[in-house]
């Protein structure tokens, strides 16, 4: 199927999709990690997962406009590691980051149209500072990534 | 952080809104096919910043768990980028060390430059080609996480 607009060519719609599952798995990866924190962490937490549903909505909207159906959330997803305790919680919110950058670093990567590349630059940066502040907080150095969302 | 959320919405939003002219231009090259390559300012910039900040250390020993990161970050940027611009042009010299700054440099002043260094990269990123704007992607987000936990 082709897109809806010529200067978002198919290439770039899947890489749309991709970092809208990516979106997907961050919101469940916080909702199963805000059940194991406290205090501080919990509400860091609850705004990270509320700006990822704003990432969420912005890149829905978007595929909408394009005419390509959005993808669904999966039913679940598969943790690299059980979260037991606000530790292995804090380290999950890690990894839903550190994916969700992948997937915008690979958008940069899949579209030449400067809006889009705009809007995925500024949700790179945006997601380094929370990636960092969870690396911080699982004492993973350096805290702010090398380079975030290479792969 | 509101305000940021919200200019991101509208340039996802809006990214259909934009006139052809507009879009034309994220296809366009910052320089001709001749001139230098935009990588060399990034590059130079980062071994600057690497330096400023290791000058504001050597000041000031309270600024290591600070800046050292920083340090080791931007090292790592000017080594990336520098084997990036040798894949294109493998004859180039291997490029003088930063001199180091003039003044005692504090964190207002590494601040500053980290900063400017990361609207920098991100405003080159428009122009690269694919296999390189994840790169800059990653040192521009890389930069504005170190500008906003140094503020």
């Amino acid at each position: 199927m082709s897109s809806a607009n010529p200067r978002i060519d198919d290439t770039a719609v899947a890489a749309l999709q991709n970092a809208l599952a990516a979106e997907h798995a961050a919101i469940w990866c916080y909702a199963l990690a805000i059940a194991f924190l406290s205090g501080a962490d919990a509400t860091r937490a609850r705004e990270d997962e509320n700006a990822h549903r704003e990432l969420r909505s912005q890149v829905e909207e978007t595929l909408t406009q394009l005419g390509a159906p959005a993808v669904s959330a999966q039913p679940a997803y598969a943790t690299p590691r059980p979260v037991t305790d606000p530790a292995s919680a804090a380290q999950l919110a890690v990894v839903a980051e550190t994916d969700a950058l992948a997937a915008w670093r690979s958008l940069l990567e899949r579209t030449q149209d400067r809006a889009l590349r705009q809007a995925a630059l500024d949700t790179m940066s945006a997601g380094t500072l929370r990636c960092a502040r969870w690396r911080a907080a699982v004492d993973q150095t350096p805290t702010i990534p090398v380079f975030p969302g290479q792969p | 952080m509101a305000g940021a959320a919200w200019s991101r919405r509208r340039v996802l939003a809006g990214l259909l809104l934009l006139p052809p002219a507009v879009a034309g231009c994220s296809l366009g090259r910052a320089t001709g096919p001749s001139g230098p390559d935009p990588l060399i300012a990034l590059a130079d910039a980062a071994r600057a910043d690497a330096a400023l900040a290791a000058a504001a250390v050597a000041a000031d020993h309270g600024l290591a768990a600070a800046l050292q990161p920083l340090v080791d970050a931007r090292t790592r940027h000017a080594a990336a980028l520098e084997a990036e611009i040798t894949r294109l042009d493998p004859d180039r010299p291997t490029p003088a060390p930063a001199p180091p700054p003039t003044s005692r440099p504090g964190r207002t002043e590494v601040q500053r430059a980290v900063l400017a260094s990361g609207r920098a990269a991100g405003e080159a990123a428009f122009g690269l080609p694919p296999e390189r704007v994840g790169l800059v992607a990653s040192v521009a987000a890389c930069c504005s996480a170190y500008a906003e936990v140094l503020k």
